[in-house]
């Protein structure tokens, strides 16, 4: 048991206020002397204080805000610890290539993503899931967690108004911080969901790579492709000496150097995405442990319940208090 | 002045002799121009010519001028000794000072009709030197204090000044109506009594129904005592109420116990003040 505003229980002396004033509408009477003594009389008046005494008590204890402490459950599954790195940038409000073989055409692509999160996270449902998004800079938005709700409610707020840049980077590093305190379950992975159109900086390249193979993490990255856009897996494709290669390509040239297991898939293919989903079912054979959290129970309401039956029982009494005498 | 009219009179006369030398209505053991004969003397020992009692004079074989005695009759004081402690500033319709300040105002006219002189004093914890009135033919002076007893809203004080009340009256023996409510330890009543054996006082106890025989049948109610402060929840039913009753009859019982040993017959007031009632307690109580 714990209080949010444990300040506000400086006040609790107040409530012995009706101990040390006297009931104000007292009625004179001529000497006391001449009544002779009475348990039951006494015993009740001791009760009426007690009563006004215990009804500030629980309106302070009430506004104190009393609550049971959140409790840890250690809870163990079978399953992967799956960090989901959705790219929010602008560039992933462009139409989808692979809309026309879903039969939703003109879909954009942060819809066809998440329209495919939601399918894969519901097919899920051992799995640890975090969610991190990007855009001109990572946006964390749930830690490693098993509440499916949630974690499709978090999809389903990404369709919006995005920024222009595609901080990729942010996004994996971000991504990667998902699992720092987290016991490992051995199967770790991180689903980067773009269109691929950014670039990483040579450090923070090297950064992914050392924390991705510190941590034991897979990636694995669903393409999402603009109708005509160039293809990761195009084989005939010939690099122009004299240009950079497209930031797709270079991505996926840089993928191909991590230590860690790597995987790339074209959301526009059927087959790759479900090939993905395989994949990552492969690495659910482990056992996982993890904490549940159950909130605290809130408890200012039963303190002011009861407040209000000590009023309701002072009010009873006043009711049947004697009114004849001056 | 409306309530001038209103205030009674009673008729009081008393069992002793007083020495008063101011003339007045009850009897007296002064010699003076009165009807009540006492005896023969010598003119030289009584040189008033006009008393000369010729048959006795003729009857003298040695020849000497008799002269009868008389006494005259002389006025007694009347005295009113007034509680102001915190208790009577209870009653539920009329509160106790009010009621006793109407009393005091009756013993002052009917003093001043039987040509009495009448004083005042006031007491709570101790006597109030500004609650008294000396003694004195006129009465107008005491009933000015008894309209102003009437608004007096008693200080929440005991009544232990009632002890020394006795060093405040008049040497001579005189009348005193003693009005209060008695309600102070038995212990203290008795040695204030003690000291005023002296006088011929009347106590006049006032007491309120609503302090126990009108109580409310049911209920809770909290109540202060006006002289100590303290406080008590009272949880009345009828078998509390019957114990209450039973309280005052005893306590009813002790003070006329008390009154009685000292041959004081307490007068009771209760609620209401019927000047009638008075005249008949002297006419139940007091020789003539």
């Amino acid at each position: 048991m714990s209080f949010s505003l444990p300040w506000l229980l400086w006040l609790l002396p107040l409530a012995f206020l009706p101990l040390i004033f006297q009931r104000a509408h007292s009625k004179s009477y001529s000497w006391l002397e001449m009544l002779p003594a009475d348990p039951l009389s006494d015993l009740i008046g001791l009760i009426l204080k007690l009563l006004a005494v215990l009804t500030l008590l629980f309106i302070v204890l009430g506004i104190s805000a009393p609550h049971t402490n959140m409790q840890e459950v250690e809870r163990i599954g079978v399953g992967a610890q799956i960090g989901l790195v959705l790219d929010r940038s602008a560039s992933m409000d462009d139409p989808f290539s692979g809309a026309t073989a879903e039969n939703s055409l003109g879909e954009s692509k942060s819809a066809a993503a998440a329209r495919l999160i939601t399918q894969f996270v519901k097919s899920r449902q051992n799995d640890l899931m975090g969610m991190i998004t990007f855009s001109n800079s990572a946006m964390y938005v749930l830690p490693l967690t098993e509440n499916k709700e949630t974690m499709v409610a978090a999809v389903r707020a990404t369709a919006g108004n995005a920024l222009f840049q595609t901080n990729i980077g942010s996004g994996l590093t971000m991504g990667a911080s998902l699992f720092e305190k987290v016991p490992d379950s051995g199967s770790r992975a991180v689903i980067l969901l773009s269109d691929g159109a950014g670039r990483i900086g040579a450090d923070s390249q090297q950064k992914i790579r050392d924390w991705y193979d510190r941590l034991h993490i897979s990636l694995y990255w669903i393409v999402l492709r603009q109708p005509g856009g160039l293809s990761i897996f195009d084989k005939n494709y010939a690099p122009n000496p004299d240009k950079a290669l497209p930031p797709e390509i270079e991505l996926h040239e840089f993928f191909k150097t991590m230590k860690t297991d790597f995987h790339a898939y074209e959301a526009d293919d059927p087959k790759s995405l479900q090939q993905a989903i395989d994949d990552i079912s492969r690495k659910e054979k482990k056992p996982i442990k993890y904490l549940q959290k159950i909130p605290g129970k809130d408890l200012s309401n039963t303190c002011f319940m009861l407040a209000a039956l000590m009023i309701a029982l002072l009010l009873g009494i006043k009711y049947l208090e004697v009114n004849t005498w001056k | 002045m409306g309530t001038f009219h209103e205030i009674k009179e009673f008729s009081y006369h008393i069992g002793w002799r007083n020495r008063g030398r101011h003339p007045g209505r009850h009897a007296s053991t002064q010699r003076g121009m009165g009807m009540e004969f006492i005896g023969h003397t010598s003119l030289l020992n009584y040189p008033d010519p006009r008393r000369i009692d010729l048959r006795q004079t003729l009857r003298d074989p040695m020849e000497q001028v008799y002269v009868r005695l008389f006494n005259q009759k002389s006025a007694t004081p009347v005295y009113v000794i007034c509680d102001l402690s915190g208790s009577m500033n209870f009653g539920a319709k009329i509160r106790k000072i009010r009621l006793a300040a109407d009393i005091a105002e009756s013993v002052a006219r009917s003093a001043t009709r039987n040509s009495d002189p009448f004083g005042f004093i006031g007491f709570d914890d101790v006597v109030r030197e500004d609650w008294i009135s000396a003694q004195s033919f006129k009465s107008h002076r005491a009933v000015e204090l008894a309209e102003r007893l009437k608004d007096y809203h008693p200080e929440a004080v005991s009544g232990a000044g009632i002890a020394d009340v006795w060093r405040y009256l008049p040497r001579e023996r005189s009348l005193v109506f003693m009005i209060s409510d008695f309600h102070m330890p038995l212990m203290q009543l008795e040695g204030a009594l003690s000291n005023l054996t002296r006088h011929h006082i009347v106590p006049v106890v006032l007491w309120d129904a609503d302090e126990y025989t009108n109580l409310p049948e049911n209920g809770i109610t909290s109540l202060t005592d006006p002289e100590s402060g303290v406080k008590r929840t009272l949880f009345l039913r009828k078998d509390y109420r019957n114990r209450i009753i039973e309280s005052f009859a005893a306590r009813r019982a002790a003070i006329y116990k008390i009154f009685m040993e000292f041959d004081m017959p307490p007068f009771y007031v209760e609620g209401e003040f019927d000047a009638d009632m008075l005249t008949d307690y002297f006419h139940q109580f007091v020789a003539a």
